[in-house]
C-alpha cells in the first residue's frame, strides 16, 4: 500500500509542476502584455523576450515576436519592427495569423517610406490563393502606400476597388485635383518666362522674372544689332541666360513647393482627422 | 492491478512527453533565472537590457564578477563614462580590482577627455609596476602624440613601449615632434609676388590657377578701360583687382591652416587606427 | 593558475566567437512611444529676410543682402554651389570678424566659386548635394578649425 502511495505522490508532483510552469508563462504573457498596454514599450520588449526565452512550449511564439514588433513600431523603430514582424510570420498557426503579420509588415513599409517594398509585398498577397477573401484589404493598404508615395491618382483608383471607402476615394481624388501641374508650370515658362510662377500663384516673383528677361533679351538683340558681338555673348550668356534659366528652375520649384503644402495639408488630415485603419 | 497501474503511469508520461513541457522553477525573476536571461541578452548585444538583469541580479546576490560584466557591457555600447563609474566601484577585496582599475583608466581615455585620464593615471590606485606591466603606462605616454603638445625625450617616451612597436612609435613621434605643416607666411608671400601661387604651394592648384586668372583678368579690364577714356568702369574693375588680390592673399594664408588641419586630422586617424589595432597596449592576461 | 579574471575573458571570448550576430544596437538607449509624423519635410529652406537693427553698418549691410535676395537671387535660380551660399557667406564672415576681413574672405570665396574644375573633389557635401564651405574655416584661429574630409556629409550644418 505504502509502495503505491509513493507512486501515486510522484505522479501528483509531476502534474503539479506540468500545471505550474504554463501558469508561470501564462502569467508572464499577461504582464508583458500589461506593459504593452500602459505603453512602456521598451520594458515590454524586455519582457516579451523573457517569456521567449523561458516558454519551451513555444505556445506564444507568434503573439510574443508579434507583440515585440508593435512596440518597436510604436517607438519609430521601423526596421526592427519589421525583422520581428517577419519572425511571427514565420511562427504563424494559421492563414489569419499569416495574413496579419504580412499586414503589419506592409504597414510598417509604408511608414518607413519604402514603399516598393510594400506594394511588393501586396501584390505577391494578391496573387496568393490563401488571401483570396481579403482583397478589399489588400488594396486598402495599396492605397495608403500610394498615399505616401505622393501617387494620389493610383491611391484614388485603389480605394474605389473597396466598396466601403467612398471617404478615402473622394478625398484623394480632391488632393489629385488640387495639385499643380509640375510640367505644365515648366512648359509655360519656357515659352513665356514668368509664367509657370504665375500660374502657381506666385504673382510678383514671376513679374520680376519676366521684367529681367525682357531687360536682358533687350540688351543682348542690341548689341547684337550694333555689331557690338562679344558685349552681346557676355550679356546673353552671363545675364538672360541666367535670369531665363532661374525663371525654368522657379517655375518648377513653386509647382513643387506649393503641391507639397497640399500634400502636407493632406496628410495632417489624414492623420489627425481621418478615423479609420492607418498604417 | 499492480501492472495495470503501472502501464497507466507510462501512458500519462508519454502523454507528458508529448506536451514537450520541462519544469521550470516557479519564478521567472528567480536570482538563477534572472542570471541565464541576461546572459542571453548579453549574447544577443541587447546589451543595455542585459545590464539591467545583471543589476536586478546583484540586488539578490552580491558578485563582483557581475559588476565587472555591467561595467564590461556599458564599456561595448561605447558608454565609456558610465562603464567608468562601474569599474570605479569594484571593490578592493575583489580579485577583478586590479583589472577594473586598468579597464576605469581605459574608459576614461575613451572618454575623449586625456587630461582626466592623465590625472586619474597619476593619482593611481594600482601599483606602477602593474600600470607597466598591464600596459596602461605605454597608453598614458601615447596620449600625449594625440594632444598636440610637447612630447618628452625621445628615449624617455619609446621605453615605455613594447620593443616590437618601437620603430613605428619612433616614426609617430618624430611626426608630432616636428610635424611637415606649410608656412602661413611663405603662402601669402608667394601670393603676393604671384597671385595663385599661395595656394598651388598648398596643393590647391585649380584655385590657385583661377585666383590668377580673376586677379589679372580683372586688372586688364581696368586698365583696358582707363585707356579707352572709360574711367567709371575702369575704377570698378581697378577695385575688383584689388579685392581678389587681397582675397588672393588672405585666402593663401588660411588654404595653409586648413592644409594643416587636414594632415594633423589624417595623423590623429592613423594614430588612432594603430592604438584600436594594438587594443591599446593593454594585456587582457597576467 | 590562471586568475579569476584570465577564466573570465576566456569565457568571454567563446560566448562572442558563438554568440548570434544579431545586432540590437537601436535598444542601447533606452526610449518611448514617438510621434511619427506623416508630412514630408520640404527641402526648400526658407530665406531670413529680418533686419539686423544691432547697428547702422549690419543694418545697412543686412538690408542690402535682403534687398539682393529679393530682387535678383531669388529670381536668377540656384547658381551657387556652396553652402551657405556666397551672400550668407559674407555676411556671416562680416559677422564674425569685420567688414574687412570679410571682405576679404568673400574675394576668397568668390574665387573657390569660379574653380569649376577642382571644386567638387575638395569639399564635404551637406544632403542637398551643395558643397559645406563654412566661414569658420577662413577666419585666420586654427582653434575655429573643424576638418572634415570632403568624403563626408554634413547632416547638421
Amino acid at each position: 500500500m505504502i509502495s503505491y502511495f509513493k507512486y501515486i505522490l510522484f505522479f501528483l508532483t509531476l502534474f503539479n509542476a506540468k500545471v505550474f510552469s504554463q501558469i508561470v508563462i501564462d502569467n508572464q504573457y499577461n504582464y508583458s502584455l500589461r506593459l504593452y498596454n500602459a505603453e512602456q514599450y521598451f520594458d515590454a520588449i524586455t519582457e516579451f523576450k523573457r517569456l521567449l526565452f523561458f516558454d519551451k512550449g513555444k505556445k506564444y511564439e507568434y503573439n510574443a515576436n508579434q507583440y515585440i514588433a508593435m512596440s518597436y513600431k510604436m517607438g519609430a523603430k521601423f526596421s526592427d519592427a519589421i525583422r520581428y514582424f517577419t519572425i511571427a510570420e514565420m511562427n504563424a498557426r494559421d492563414n489569419d495569423e499569416l495574413f496579419d503579420s504580412k499586414i503589419e509588415i506592409v504597414r510598417t513599409n509604408i511608414l518607413r517610406r519604402t514603399i516598393s517594398h510594400a506594394i511588393d509585398l501586396l501584390d505577391s498577397m494578391k496573387a496568393d490563393e490563401r488571401f483570396s477573401s481579403k482583397s478589399g484589404e489588400i488594396s486598402y493598404w495599396k492605397g495608403w502606400a500610394y498615399i505616401f508615395n505622393d501617387k494620389w491618382d493610383k491611391a484614388t483608383r485603389e480605394f474605389s476597388k473597396v466598396d466601403s471607402n467612398k471617404t478615402l476615394t473622394e478625398f484623394c481624388n480632391n488632393v489629385q485635383r488640387e495639385k499643380y501641374s509640375v510640367t505644365f508650370a515648366d512648359i509655360i515658362s519656357h515659352i513665356f518666362p514668368g509664367s509657370g510662377q504665375i500660374y502657381t500663384g506666385h504673382y510678383f516673383s514671376g513679374i520680376l522674372s519676366l521684367g529681367w528677361n525682357i531687360l536682358w533679351g533687350y540688351l543682348t538683340i542690341n548689341s547684337f544689332i550694333d555689331n557690338r558681338i562679344f558685349d552681346g555673348l557676355v550679356i546673353g550668356d552671363l545675364l538672360w541666360l541666367r535670369f531665363y534659366n532661374g525663371n525654368l528652375e522657379n517655375s518648377v520649384k513653386y509647382a513643387e513647393v506649393e503641391n507639397l503644402y497640399i500634400t502636407n495639408r493632406a496628410m495632417d488630415f489624414l492623420q489627425n482627422g481621418y478615423l479609420g485603419k492607418k498604417p | 492491478m499492480k501492472n495495470s497501474f503501472f502501464i497507466f503511469l507510462i501512458f500519462s508520461s508519454i502523454i507528458f512527453s508529448q506536451e514537450k513541457n520541462y519544469l521550470v522553477s516557479e519564478n521567472l525573476f528567480s536570482p538563477s533565472n534572472i542570471k541565464i536571461f541576461a546572459d542571453f541578452l548579453f549574447d544577443q548585444k541587447d546589451y543595455l537590457r542585459a545590464a539591467d538583469e545583471y543589476e536586478r541580479y546583484l540586488s539578490f546576490v552580491p558578485n563582483d564578477t557581475i559588476e565587472f560584466k555591467i561595467a564590461l557591457t556599458y564599456s561595448l555600447m561605447n558608454n565609456f563614462n558610465e562603464a567608468a563609474k562601474k569599474f570605479n566601484v569594484i571593490s578592493k577585496n575583489s580579485s577583478f580590482y586590479k583589472p577594473a582599475k586598468i579597464e576605469f583608466l581605459k574608459s576614461i581615455f575613451q572618454t575623449g577627455d586625456i587630461a582626466e585620464f592623465r590625472y586619474k593615471y597619476s593619482e593611481g590606485k594600482v601599483n606602477k609596476s602593474y600600470l607597466d606591466s598591464s600596459g596602461m603606462t605605454s597608453l598614458y605616454m601615447y596620449s600625449f602624440l594625440l594632444t598636440g603638445e610637447p612630447l618628452p625625450y625621445e628615449d624617455e617616451f619609446i621605453i615605455n613601449f613594447p620593443a616590437s612597436e618601437r620603430q613605428k612609435i619612433k616614426n609617430f613621434y618624430e611626426w608630432g615632434k616636428d610635424p611637415p605643416y606649410n608656412s602661413q607666411l611663405k603662402a601669402a608671400i608667394f601670393s603676393a609676388v604671384i597671385p595663385g601661387l599661395g595656394k598651388i604651394y598648398t596643393n590647391e592648384y585649380w584655385d590657385g590657377i583661377f585666383a590668377f586668372i580673376a586677379t589679372l583678368g580683372t586688372g586688364y579690364l581696368s586698365y583696358d578701360n582707363f585707356k579707352a577714356g572709360h574711367n567709371l568702369r575702369g575704377w570698378i574693375f581697378g577695385s575688383l583687382t584689388v579685392g581678389f588680390y587681397g582675397g588672393n592673399i588672405y585666402g593663401s594664408a588660411t588654404a595653409v591652416q586648413i592644409f594643416n588641419a587636414h594632415i594633423r586630422f589624417n595623423f590623429i586617424n592613423d594614430l588612432k587606427s594603430y592604438l584600436e589595432d594594438k587594443n591599446y597596449f593593454l594585456k587582457i592576461f597576467n | 593558475m590562471k586568475s579569476n579574471y584570465s577564466i573570465f575573458w576566456i569565457n568571454l571570448s567563446f560566448q562572442f566567437l558563438f554568440s548570434l550576430s544579431i545586432t540590437a544596437q537601436t535598444d542601447w538607449v533606452k526610449w518611448g512611444k514617438a510621434d511619427y509624423p506623416y508630412h514630408i519635410n520640404s527641402p526648400v529652406q526658407q530665406r531670413d529676410y529680418s533686419f539686423d537693427m544691432r547697428n547702422p553698418g549690419r543694418f545697412v549691410i543686412k538690408s542690402l543682402a535682403n534687398a539682393y535676395w529679393f530682387f535678383i537671387s531669388d529670381v536668377d535660380g540656384d547658381n551657387c554651389s556652396f553652402s551657405p551660399t556666397c551672400s550668407y557667406f559674407f555676411i556671416q564672415s562680416v559677422e564674425e570678424t569685420n567688414i574687412f576681413q570679410g571682405s576679404l574672405m568673400f574675394f576668397d570665396r568668390f574665387t573657390r566659386d569660379m574653380d569649376i574644375i577642382g571644386k567638387p573633389d575638395h569639399y564635404p557635401r551637406v544632403p542637398d548635394g551643395h558643397l559645406y564651405d563654412p566661414p569658420s574655416l577662413y577666419i585666420l584661429d586654427s582653434n575655429s578649425i573643424n576638418y572634415i574630409s570632403p568624403s563626408v556629409v554634413v547632416k547638421n550644418e
